[in-house]
C-alpha cells in the first residue's frame, strides 16, 4: 500500500495508481485476460448461488420429507421412510384445506385478472406513451412497502372500527358494525390487493405490445368496439393473461401470512395446516415437507395444464 | 460468442473461489459465540429495555435478544441446531420442560451460581415441577394464566363468571380463543381433567373427542382461532371481539394502558404456567448466562418492571411493592379465582398432544 499522498493528493488518483500497479495488472490479466475466463468469473457466483439459494432448500425439504423424524433428537438416526407422504393420502382432515386452497386460489386468481385487466388496458391503451412510466410508478407505490404492512393496512380498512364501517355509520348506512374481518371475504381483499402487481405486468407487457393499426384495420372494416376487443385486443393479450395467471395462482397457494391475519375459523388455508407442523415441538418436519412438496407438485401440474390449455406450454415469461 | 473450451481447472478454481467467498461469514467467529455476549431466545416485552440497558452498561455483555412467540417453534429451532446452539438462555413454561429435558436441550441449573436465589418467591422456587429427574431446571420469571377476557363497556362481571358466554349465543360472532389452549379448558368445563393425570389411552381419547366435537358444533360462533397475545389486544381494541380466551399477560397489560378491559378465572376453572429462563446445553456463552439470570433476581424493581412491560406477574419477592395499585390489581386475581386456578402439568404430555395437535387439525378443516 502506497502512503496516502501519493494516490489522494495531487494529480494522481488512487484509480490510476491502481491501473498501474504491477499486482493488479498481474491478477487482473490472470482472472480477466481472457474473455472465457471472464465469463467463468461472471457466471460461476450467479450459478452457485441460484443452486445454494434456491435449488438447496428444495431438494434439503425434499429430503427431509423422507425422513422418520426430523429435528431429531441427540443419538438418534433418520431412517428413509414414505409414511410422511402417506399421511396426507390417509388423513381426510387435511383434505379440505388443500382442496380448499386450490380452489379458493383459482377464484382469487380469476377476479385478480377481471379486477386488473382495465387497469392494465387504460394504462397501455390510454395513457400517452410519454407518460405511462409515471402511472405505472403511482400504481407500484403500494407494493414498495412490505406484505405483513400491506396486510395490515387492510385490516385498518375492514376491521369493525376500521375506515368503511365508519364511513358506513357516517353516512347512516348501518347503526352496526359490519363484520367484514376474519372471513373469506377479507382474505380475498386482501390477497387480491397482495397479488395485483403480479398480474398487472404481464398484462400491461402484453397489452403494450400490441399494435394500433390492427385495431384501426379492424374499425376500418366495421368492427366495432366489443367485437374489437373479443377478436384482436384479447386473443393478442393472451400471453399476459397466460403468465398473470400462473404467477398470481403459484404465489396464491403458498400465502401463509395473510391468511393467519385475516383469515376466519373457516377459511383455513393449506400453508397453515403445513406450518402447524413445523410449530408443534415435536419431530414432524418430514411432515410439513412432505405436504409441501404435494402442494408445490400440484401447484405446478395445474399451471402447466393452464398453460397447456392456452397454448403457451414453454414460451412467455415463465 | 464463447469460442474456446473452459477447462476443468479453471472451472474448479472459480467454483473454489466463490465457495470460499459464499462460506467466508461460516469461517469468520461467529459473533453469537463472541466472549462479551449473551444470545436470549424470549417472548416480546420479557426483558425491560431499562434493565438490558443497565446490565450492558455495567458488565460490558451485550444481550443479543431473538423473539419467540412459540414454544414449539422454540423447541424446534433449538432441536434444528443439533447441539450446537445459538442461544443461551431459552423461554420455557414449566409444564414444557419435560421436552425440552429428555431431547438434552437445556441443561441444569447450577443454583450455587446465582447468588440472588433467595429472591425468587419460595411458592415458585420451591415448587415441585421446577424439580424433574431430580434436579431444578430454569429460573421462574412470571407467571400467568388462561383467562376468559372482555369489554367491560359491553359484558358485565356476572356474564363473565363462566365460560358459558364464550360459547353461547349472546356474543356469537364476538369471540376468539387459541385453539391448542382452549382444547384443556373446555376438557375442564366438560368435567374432565385438562391434565389428563392418571388417565390412559381411552379416557385420553374421550375427552379429546368430547373436547373436539363441542368446538366444531361452536364453529360458527367464534369470530377468530388466534396464536399471539397482541393479536387478541388487537381484537379487542378494534372491537371485532367483545369476549374472548387469553393469556393474562397481555390483557393485564392492555389493562394498565387504561383498557375498557377485564379477565377473570371462571368459576369452571382454568390453568396456570409459569414461565422460565432456563439455561441451554452446551450453549456458547454459558457464564454470560449466569451473570445475566443473577442480574436478573438483583432487585425486585427489576420484576416489577418485567410485569410492566408484559402484563405477566412477576415471581421475585417484593416486586409487588413497585407496582401501582393500578398495576397491581391489572395483573392479580381474587381468592375466589384463585381457588378455580390449577398449573399444567406435563405428566401425560405425550398422551395429551399426540391426541390434542390432530383434533386442533380437525376443527380448523371443519
Amino acid at each position: 500500500m502506497p502512503p496516502q499522498e501519493e494516490y489522494s493528493t495531487g494529480s494522481r488518483s488512487f484509480w490510476s495508481w491502481l491501473a498501474t500497479s504491477k499486482v493488479y495488472q498481474s491478477v487482473s490479466a490472470s482472472l480477466l485476460g481472457t474473455k472465457k475466463r471472464r465469463l467463468v468469473l461472471l457466471a460461476a457466483v450467479p450459478i452457485i448461488w441460484a443452486i445454494v439459494a434456491n435449488l438447496g432448500p428444495l431438494f434439503k425439504m425434499l429430503d427431509i420429507s423422507f425422513y422418520d423424524a426430523y429435528p431429531l433428537s441427540k443419538g438418534r438416526e433418520a431412517t428413509y421412510t414414505i409414511a410422511a407422504w402417506r399421511e396426507f393420502f390417509v388423513t381426510p382432515v387435511y383434505y379440505i384445506p388443500f382442496f380448499r386452497t386450490l380452489i379458493f386460489s383459482g377464484i382469487l386468481t380469476f377476479a385478480t385478472l377481471v379486477l386488473v385487466y382495465p387497469v392494465a388496458y387504460f394504462l397501455a391503451r390510454h395513457v400517452p406513451k410519454s407518460r405511462q412510466m409515471l402511472f405505472l410508478l403511482l400504481v407500484l407505490i403500494p407494493f414498495w412497502v412490505g406484505e405483513i404492512i400491506r396486510t395490515y393496512a387492510i385490516m385498518i380498512l375492514l376491521g369493525n372500527n376500521g375506515a368503511i364501517n365508519i364511513a358506513l355509520k357516517f353516512l347512516g348506512i348501518i347503526d352496526r358494525p359490519i363484520p367484514f374481518m376474519y372471513t373469506s371475504f377479507s382474505l380475498g381483499i386482501g390477497i387480491v390487493y397482495l397479488v395485483s402487481l403480479y398480474m398487472l405486468l404481464p398484462l400491461y407487457s402484453a397489452l403494450e405490445k400490441i399494435p394500433t393499426n390492427m385495431n384501426e384495420a379492424a374499425a376500418d372494416l366495421g368492427a366495432g368496439p366489443w367485437r374489437r376487443f373479443w377478436r384482436i385486443t384479447l386473443p393478442l393479450s393472451k400471453d399476459g393473461i397466460a403468465s398473470g395467471c400462473v404467477l398470481v395462482f403459484l404465489i396464491a397457494t403458498g400465502f401463509y401470512a395473510t391468511p393467519v391475519i385475516l383469515g376466519g375459523p373457516s377459511s383455513t388455508m393449506f400453508a397453515e395446516s403445513i406450518a402447524n407442523t413445523f410449530n408443534v415441538a415435536a419431530d414432524r418436519w418430514p411432515t410439513g415437507a412432505a405436504f409441501s412438496s404435494i402442494m408445490l407438485i400440484t401447484t405446478l401440474t395445474l399451471a402447466a395444464v393452464f398453460l397447456k390449455i392456452m397454448g403457451r406450454r414453454g414460451k412467455g415469461y415463465l | 460468442m464463447l469460442n474456446s473450451k473452459i477447462s476443468r481447472r479453471q472451472i474448479l478454481k472459480t467454483g473454489v473461489a466463490a465457495t470460499t467467498a459464499l462460506a467466508a461469514p461460516a469461517i469468520f467467529s461467529p459473533a453469537y459465540a463472541a466472549s462479551g455476549t449473551v444470545n436470549v431466545w424470549t417472548y416480546a416485552n420479557f426483558l425491560p429495555d431499562s434493565f438490558k440497558e443497565e446490565f450492558q452498561k455495567d458488565t460490558g455483555i451485550q444481550i443479543r435478544e431473538r423473539l419467540v412467540d412459540d414454544q414449539g417453534k422454540e423447541f424446534n429451532l433449538l432441536a434444528a441446531e443439533a447441539g450446537q446452539p445459538t442461544a443461551d438462555i431459552v423461554t420455557i413454561a414449566g409444564h414444557r420442560f419435560r421436552q425440552f429435558i429428555d431431547s438434552e436441550l437445556i441443561a441444569p441449573l447450577d443454583i450455587g451460581r446465582l447468588s440472588n436465589w433467595s429472591r425468587v418467591n419460595k411458592v415458585y422456587s420451591e415448587a415441585d415441577w421446577t424439580i424433574v429427574d431430580g434436579k431444578k431446571w430454569g429460573v421462574p420469571i412470571l407467571a400467568g394464566a388462561e383467562v376468559m377476557a372482555y369489554n367491560t363497556d359491553i359484558v358485565t362481571p356476572e356474564e363473565a363468571r363462566s365460560w358459558d358466554i364464550l360459547f353461547g349465543e349472546k356474543y356469537a360472532g364476538q369471540t376468539a380463543y387459541i385453539l391448542q389452549d382452549i382444547m384443556s379448558i373446555v376438557m375442564l368445563y366438560l368435567g374432565y381433567d385438562g391434565n389428563m393425570i392418571g388417565y390412559d389411552e381411552a379416557k385420553a381419547a374421550e375427552a379429546v373427542a368430547a373436547a373436539k366435537a363441542f368446538l366444531i358444533e361452536r364453529k360458527p360462533r367464534v369470530r377468530k382461532y388466534y396464536d399471539a397475545g397482541a393479536e387478541f389486544q388487537q381484537m379487542l381494541i378494534n372491537q371485532d371481539i367483545v369476549v374472548g380466551h387469553a393469556w393474562s399477560g397481555p390483557v393485564s397489560k392492555l389493562i394498565m394502558d387504561g383498557f375498557p378491559a377485564a379477565m377473570t378465572i371462571p368459576k369452571e376453572g382454568s390453568y396456570g404456567f409459569v414461565y422460565n429462563y432456563n439455561v441451554v446445553n452446551n450453549g456458547p456463552n454459558a457464564d454470560n448466562a449466569y451473570i445475566l439470570l443473577d442480574a436478573l433476581l438483583a432487585h425486585p424493581e427489576i420484576g416489577a418492571n418485567m410485569t410492566k412491560a408484559s402484563g405477566f406477574i412477576s415471581t421475585f419477592e417484593g416486586s409487588a411493592e413497585f407496582l401501582s395499585d393500578i398495576e397491581k390489581a391489572a395483573a392479580s386475581f381474587t381468592q375466589e379465582e384463585l381457588d378455580a386456578l390449577q398449573f399444567f402439568r406435563a405428566d401425560n404430555n405425550k398422551l395429551k398432544y399426540d391426541l390434542v395437535d390432530p383434533a386442533v387439525e380437525e376443527i380448523k378443516a371443519a
